[in-house]
């Protein structure tokens, strides 16, 4: 008995001695649902490459939870000769995770890097084509000199493609190695990484922002909800992050004591776009009143239990390009009647939803939808197809119904990423319209430096889309993170893309 | 030994009758299967009148749903194995009793069909030719001929050396003769029992192709369906998905009681391997 005591007051001195002095204990297990095969920022396009690697790189610029855009590597910049030439100040004494020093000559090789010939086997080069050149001024200046301006730029350079990564690491191990063991400037280290299974990390204490709170991350890699929910619960993982919870399992998770909910808007939208070229939806009247026959609010109140907003146009309210003048159109099915019946569309018109087979979300909102449909008196017939066939070929190809789902999110929150795919005549997801009008107005806000001018020109935009019913807009969905109350500290990040330093658990 | 062998006759016969009654009644019993209410979403079982079952995420009757379920799944399972059985009995029996160059054909074109995993050759197939019932029902018969034909081709085999049939052929019977009326017959007890193995084996495809999106239209209720939308509910709504999970088991306990019945009949003295 006497030993028993004195062992467990050994162990408790001892706990207290490590949590005394270290507010860096302590360490965080994450469920992810992808790995992304690799680290090199310029070979991946994956948002749960991000969830991982903001911990670990860092750009010029950075834009956390908040959404906004603040100094990262570089303390300050400013846009010359009419937007087509950036100075950005470095900030000094920053090191790279193994010591290298943090200078001028990393960002030219970074932009080097991506924007020459390795850049071009990667999805991330074609992101940042409007940079010609990074110029090195002094040691602690860089000139980045376009080829025209490119107002989302700035906050390109915080994620991605963007990040600085070390030269002389670089040199040293190689493209290859590089990708398995990653070296940045972020406050973790990528200590093993262990493909399909997971990653894990430790604190770098001398990172610029002050040493991490945590000693430890760890990643694992879960691709099926009901596993990461059942880990959660058991206490192997602490926090599931986005994309991975359904809302279906969500009383599931808030029924749990230990375990909690927590959500912020996301970047993506959901809407089910119509065929304006054939069929009734060709007339702009019947796809306003197919709209006002479907009881969006009820939806996201019910199936999506509230893990949503409705929307007016094909953006959520983050978006740069919002506003929130533009109203959905509301639930009307009087209204609708009336329209489709002056349109001259008889009782028992059909339409076909087609949706990705695999969102089961998205299919019992289709199923809603058609469900009010046909109090209007529109026959909807649900086909669904793999996903990746309908997105390469059925909507490309202009094979689907009347009407398709279109899930979009971009993580700069820029309408423009949007706007122009989704209506610009000729765009990949662009199948059945052109309009030269509509044309005009997305080519005049690309190279727009003045930022309140653009974002009136892109709000315009929205409505222009709006008025023209060019899709029926459901909801911005949210990021959903199911996380344990022992992690304390925690912000959910809008885009997923979580930087773990100020996080604690108990 | 035969007081249990009739039970198991009443018991396979009586689930079987009451299943394939009750979804054949379903349209008369339950006019409004689809009928959604987002006002009474997932309603626990027995505690409503109008839904003794429970309703489901878009609040439609559970009980309607997995009683209506069973046409597109009962139709699915038994046509295609009907269908597989068909072809692949025929192609065993031709490539075992004639052997040479029909059999080398056919078993080697059997061997790469069995090299391709089902799930790859549905996505490839539907992807080129559309999900519909029919598709779903012709690509189930395409992937699963092979396994009669094997199984056939083998007992074939087995049999040809055997004297009735070597008679057969000294007092020249002709040869479709002797493989329809002499050597089907003694091979059926295998196929039979791979057969009800496969009904429920396919009811269970079905439903892997209607989650993967390659099968029907989601609002025409299918048990493999509704077992893949109750799936992320099943914590918090366990009976969205167990209650066509029971009509999936005593379907397949039904049909299984029956096959071994039948099984038994046609071959009384186990001759057979089990």
């Amino acid at each position: 008995m006497k030993t028993l005591t004195a062992t467990a007051l050994a162990l408790i001195l001892s706990a207290a001695a490590f949590a005394a002095p270290a507010a860096a204990e302590g360490k965080l297990t994450i469920s992810s649902p992808q790995d992304p095969g690799g680290w090199d920022p310029i070979d991946t396009f994956l948002v749960n490459w991000a969830s991982v690697a903001t911990n670990v790189f860092e750009g010029l610029t950075y834009r956390g939870p908040d959404m906004e855009l603040v100094p990262g590597l570089a303390e300050a910049w400013e846009e010359l000769d009419e937007g087509k030439r950036i100075r950005f100040t470095l900030r000094q004494g920053v090191t790279f995770q193994n010591g290298e020093p943090f200078t001028a000559e990393a960002v030219k090789f970074t932009f080097d890097r991506l924007l020459g010939e390795e850049g071009g086997k990667g999805p991330q080069q074609s992101n940042y084509t409007s940079i010609a050149e990074v110029q090195v001024i002094d040691d602690k200046t860089v000139d980045f000199i376009l080829k025209e301006p490119d107002p989302v730029l700035l906050t390109k350079l915080a994620g991605y493609g963007a990040m600085i990564v070390p030269p002389k690491y670089y040199a040293e191990v190689g493209d290859a190695e590089f990708g398995m063991k990653p070296i940045g400037t972020g406050p973790f280290k990528v200590t093993s990484y262990e493909p399909k299974v997971g990653v894990k990390l430790e604190a770098n204490p001398d990172y610029w922002g002050g040493a991490p709170k945590l000693s430890e991350l760890e990643y694992r890699f879960i691709p099926e909800p009901a596993t990461a929910v059942a880990e959660l619960q058991s206490g192997g993982v602490d926090l599931v992050i986005p994309p991975t919870i359904p809302i279906g399992m969500i009383p599931t998770i808030e029924a749990d004591d230990n375990l909690e909910i927590v959500s912020t808007a996301g970047p993506t939208v959901a809407a089910l776009r119509f065929n304006t070229r054939d069929g009734i939806t060709k007339d702009p009247n019947v796809r306003k009143a197919l709209i006002m026959a479907v009881d969006r609010e009820t939806i996201v109140s019910s199936i999506l239990a509230g893990q949503a907003e409705t929307i007016g146009s094909f953006q959520g309210k983050d978006s740069f390009g919002y506003s929130a003048d533009l109203q959905p159109l509301p639930y009307d099915p009087e209204g609708a009647q009336k329209l489709l019946a002056d349109a001259g569309i008889q009782p028992g018109a059909t339409v076909e939803i087609n949706t990705r087979g695999n969102d089961s979300t998205f299919n019992e909102v289709a199923q809603a939808v058609a469900a009010y449909l046909s109090t209007v008196g529109i026959v909807a017939t649900i086909k669904p197809y793999e996903t990746n066939v309908l997105l390469n070929d059925i909507i490309p190809q202009g094979k689907t119904g009347a009407m398709f789902q279109q899930s979009w999110g971009g993580w700069t929150f820029d309408y423009d990423n949007t706007a122009y795919a989704m209506y610009h005549t000729g765009q990949k997801w662009n199948p059945y319209d052109s309009d030269p009008e509509l044309d005009k107005l997305l080519e005049a806000q690309r190279p727009m430096t003045d930022k309140a001018e653009r974002e009136k020109l892109l709000q315009d935009i929205a409505v222009y889309a709006a008025d023209r019913a060019l899709e029926m807009p459901l909801y911005n969905l949210n990021a959903i993170y199911a996380i344990n109350k022992r992690v304390e500290n925690f912000t959910p990040a809008p885009d997923s893309r979580l930087k773990l330093n100020e996080v604690t658990v108990k | 030994m035969s007081r249990f062998r009739s039970l198991e006759f009443i018991l396979g016969a009586g689930i079987t009758l009451v299943i394939c009654g009750l979804v054949l009644a379903s349209g008369w019993l339950f006019p409004d299967v689809g009928k959604i209410d987002l006002m009474a979403r997932l309603l626990p079982p027995f505690q409503q009148a109008g839904h003794p079952f429970g309703t489901d995420p878009l609040g439609r009757d559970v009980l309607a749903r997995a009683v209506a379920g069973g046409k597109i799944s009962l139709t699915v399972g038994l046509v295609s194995v009907a269908g597989s059985v068909v072809l692949g009995v025929i192609m065993g029996l031709v490539a075992g009793y004639y052997r040479g160059i029909w059999d080398v054909i056919l078993m080697r074109f059997a061997d790469v069909q069995l090299a391709l995993p089902f799930i790859l050759l549905a996505i490839t197939v539907i992807a080129v030719i559309g999900g519909s019932l029919t598709n779903t029902i012709i690509l189930l018969i395409v992937s699963q001929w092979v396994q009669y034909a094997r199984l056939v081709r083998a007992q074939v085999l087995a049999l040809r050396e055997r004297e009735f049939v070597l008679a057969a052929q000294a007092i020249g019977v002709k040869n479709r003769n002797i493989l329809f009326q002499h050597l089907l017959p003694n091979l059926l007890g295998p196929v039979i029992v791979l057969m009800t193995l496969n009904v429920a084996n396919n009811i269970l495809l079905e439903s892997s192709l209607t989650f993967l999106g390659l099968g029907v239209d989601p609002t025409i209720p299918s048990w493999g369906g509704m077992l893949a939308e109750g799936r992320t509910y099943l914590q918090s709504a366990w009976w969205v998905s167990v209650f066509p999970g029971l009509a999936i088991l005593f379907t397949v306990l039904g049909l299984n009681l029956l096959g071994d019945w039948l099984r038994d009949q046609l071959d009384p003295t186990g001759r057979t391997e089990r």
